[in-house]
């Protein structure tokens, strides 16, 4: 690949593995301190924390709608979208508050928005389905893990960049403020499929194939590298479409599904190969000392 | 390749089965013109319009404990609850009214037990009953795009049921919803003559199937209002009900259907000879057909209503035209992203007879997918999107391991080799395959909306790739490397 200049053999275990580590405690340290500040790792969308949003698809400038809809509590600011879409939020309303704001809207763009409205205990059964998928998902993903490769280090490996990914994932979400909704969670719990693969081709190609390790790491990292921009093409291309059309739901799936591949390149070839790296040089180096000892006995 | 090798080549398993599904995957799409391109597949709500509407029962079900008898327990409860209280198992109770744990509790001492658990929401039962009132209110009005669905939590309590309707707004589906039928009381007066006794606003309760203490016969039972008694007593009397019962058989109407019919029991014409009477019953039979007739009558006598009262949790409306308007973005997103994939694979690969075959069954793999979601009659709403275009990122994803791990070192293997380097290759999907499926499952079962269908595309299309796509791609490339 032209466009790719790192050379995974360059490097020795231990300067592999710095970045991400760094990374990683950068990443737990913000997801911990918006923990302690808002009660949530990444900040609930209305999925989750529940309020009345909508969606009003119209040339009309945020100034506008602020003063056709004075009297409802919208909280700002006004989001705009690329394509003339407009995100409003609302505090608590009461039925004829928000029947009468309904019916404004009807008159000024028919059939040009649309709304969804969440009650917080909604909100909140929602938050802790959302956290019993998380912990099964991430058991489930251990497990296969473990089946697969039976051995520690490799497996736990795959499962540390596993996490990694996620981690890194959301403190992104914290920092540029997307929010965790239905749509961006379910791309969060697909990471963790996702991100395991190329840690698999390269735990595989190295542990299962003949060859010196230096061949099947660099040839592993052509495979990997290829299978992860394929699918960050794909996840672009919908995001971006989807985002010029306004489409509401794809474009925060594809950002996350994005922003989780690009860290997953990094765990799969700094973090899991660096580990592997030291592991298969470890056990080499055993067998030449154990194999050094049968020699020094006859 | 010549003539030769493709007619091998096609008479492969792997790849035969392929050509099959996805022959008869668009059959099962059935792309027609019929006023624009129509197919069979199911669109969510936020492709085609609508609104959904999550409602929370106002009802919970805790678990007690008495010295008392329960029935004594019970009925004091009842009375200062003003609620109706069913029990549901061992110790536990549904309370069809809402109050929160703090005032359960004082009421529960006060009757002389405590409160052992509580929990928001309705037994499995009773959420059963309300989903089958609702499909049924649903069907009567002829809209058939309606889906009802429970969300019940680990413990077995019902919380929510949300209801689905595409074309309509927020209001009114929430007058669909409310909406009750026209239920009436006849009484039969000579030949096939009836006469009005009483209209459904005068029944106050409905009780749930019952049998009568001492008798094996089901019935439901149900109070009227002094009013309706009233009524009731004064039409029976005027009409000769009284006097010979078994020939003034009570109807029960539905929206003009007769639901129920039954001669007044000798009995009840006694004490309604004597008084008005609020507390009836209606029997409808013995043994396991007793008890499903009483559960219909059951939910006449609702007349659509439900047992439970609910409040709105959350709703939301998608106008028609806008969701035309996201089906159209997003077939160009999945164009975009199919476009994507395959320049990068050129990119990489710069030879069309690699790239060509790899793109055409990363696209039979969709096909297939689509073709399964619309014989499961699985909705595609945007999440489920997203899932098709990610499931034609991983799908490529595992081709390019297929083609490398055969075309290592740029040399074309021997038939041994490349057997051993192909199951190598299916080994590593396997296992990848295997953790998307795992970490998808939660979602696909949990009930969390619209993830669903999401998880259920992402992994019927890991399993699609895995059992059907990948095995063919596998005999394909083999048969073009060989050449």
């Amino acid at each position: 690949m032209g466009f790719v200049t790192y050379d995974v053999n360059r490097y020795t275990p231990r300067q592999m593995v710095v970045l991400p580590a760094i990374l990683l405690i950068i990443s737990l340290i913000v997801l911990g301190y918006s923990m302690a500040t808002t009660g949530m790792p990444v900040k609930p969308g209305m999925d989750f924390s529940g309020g009345t949003a909508i969606t009003i698809y119209t040339e009309d400038s945020p100034d506008v709608l602020k003063t056709v809809l004075s009297e409802y509590p919208i909280i700002y600011p006004i989001e705009s979208g690329i394509n003339n879409g407009k995100f409003l939020k609302f505090g608590l309303m009461d039925e004829a508050t928000f029947d009468s704001l309904t019916s404004i809207l009807d008159e000024r763009y028919p059939d040009a928005w649309q709304f969804a409205q969440i009650d917080a205990t909604f909100g909140q059964t929602l938050q802790q389905l959302a956290i019993y998928a998380l912990i099964f998902s991430f058991l489930g993903m251990t497990i296969v893990v473990f089946l697969a490769f039976r051995s520690f280090v490799p497996a736990g490996a795959v499962i540390l960049s596993a996490f990694a990914n996620i981690a890194m994932t959301a403190a992104v979400m914290v920092i540029i403020g997307i929010e965790l909704t239905l749509p961006t969670f379910a791309a969060l719990l697909m990471l963790i499929g996702y991100s395991v693969d190329s840690d698999i081709l390269l735990t595989m190609r190295v542990l299962k194939r003949q060859g010196k390790l230096e061949e099947k790491l660099s040839g592993a990292f052509r495979t990997g590298i290829i299978m992860t921009t394929t699918t960050l093409a794909a996840v672009a291309a919908m995001g971006i479409v989807a985002y010029l059309g306004n489409v509401p739901v794809i474009p925060a799936i594809a950002s996350v599904l994005f922003i989780g591949l690009i860290f997953d390149m990094m765990n799969t070839w700094l973090t899991n190969a660096g580990i592997i790296k030291w592991y298969v040089e470890r056990q080499e180096s055993r067998q030449r000392k154990e194999s050094g000892k049968k020699r020094g006995v006859k | 390749m010549n003539r030769k090798d493709l007619i091998g080549l096609l008479k492969t398993w792997q790849v035969a089965l392929l050509i099959i599904l996805v022959a008869a995957s668009i059959i099962a799409i059935y792309p027609h013109m019929d006023d624009g391109i129509t197919t069979n597949l199911q669109y969510g709500l936020d492709l085609r319009g609508g609104t959904w509407l999550q409602m929370r029962f106002q009802a919970e079900v805790v678990g007690f404990e008495t010295d008392r008898p329960v029935s004594e327990f019970l009925t004091e409860l009842q009375e200062t609850l003003d609620a109706e209280i069913y029990l549901v198992g061992d110790n536990k109770i549904e309370i069809r009214k809402f109050y929160n744990e703090s005032e359960l509790k004082t009421a529960f001492t006060a009757a002389g037990g405590t409160l052992t658990s509580y929990e928001q929401g309705v037994s499995r039962e009773t959420a059963d009953q309300v989903k089958q009132i609702l499909e049924q209110k649903l069907n009567a009005l002829g809209t058939r795009d309606a889906k009802v669905n429970l969300l019940t939590g680990f413990s077995g309590v019902t919380q929510y049921v949300r209801v689905e309707l595409a074309g309509v707004g927020k209001s009114q589906a929430e007058d669909i919803v409310g909406k009750q039928g026209k239920f009436e009381i006849r009484i039969h007066t000579a030949g096939n003559e009836t006469e009005h006794v009483l209209y459904g606003d005068t029944i106050s309760t409905v009780g749930i199937p019952s049998q009568e203490p001492g008798k094996n016969t089901w019935g439901v039972s149900f109070t009227l209002s002094e009013a309706g008694a009233n009524q009731f007593r004064e039409a029976a009397i005027r009409y000769g009900g009284t006097t010979d019962p078994d020939n003034h058989w009570l109807d029960m109407i539905l929206d003009g259907e007769t639901v129920y019919s039954a001669p007044l029991s000798p009995d009840l014409a006694a004490k309604l000879q004597a008084g008005p009477v609020q507390q009836l019953m209606a029997s409808t039979g013995t043994g396991q057909e007793g008890l499903s007739k009483a559960k219909n009558l059951e939910i006449h006598l609702r007349a659509g209503a439900l047992p439970v009262e609910v409040s709105v949790a959350g709703t939301s409306t998608i106008p028609a035209p806008l969701g035309e308007h996201f089906t159209r973005m997003c077939v160009y997103a999945f164009i975009a992203a199919a476009l994507a994939v395959g320049v990068v694979i050129f990119y990489r690969y710069r030879e069309p007879a690699i790239v060509l075959p790899m793109v055409g069954v990363n696209l039979s793999e969709i096909v297939i997918l689509l073709g399964i979601a619309a014989v499961i009659q699985q909705q595609l709403d945007l999440a489920a999107i997203a899932g098709l275009i990610a499931v034609l990122g991983t799908g490529i994803d595992q081709l390019v391991i297929i083609t490398d791990e055969v075309l290592h070192e740029g040399k074309v293997p021997s038939r041994q080799l490349y057997e051993k380097r192909l199951s190598r290759a299916v080994g590593i999907i396997m296992v990848s395959a295997a953790t998307v499926v795992i970490a998808m499952l939660p979602l696909a079962l949990l009930p969390l909306q619209s993830l669903r269908g999401f998880a259920v595309i992402t992994i019927l299309g890991v399993l699609i790739g895995v059992l059907i796509t990948r095995p063919a791609y596998g005999k394909i490339i083999a048969a073009i490397l060989s050449k």
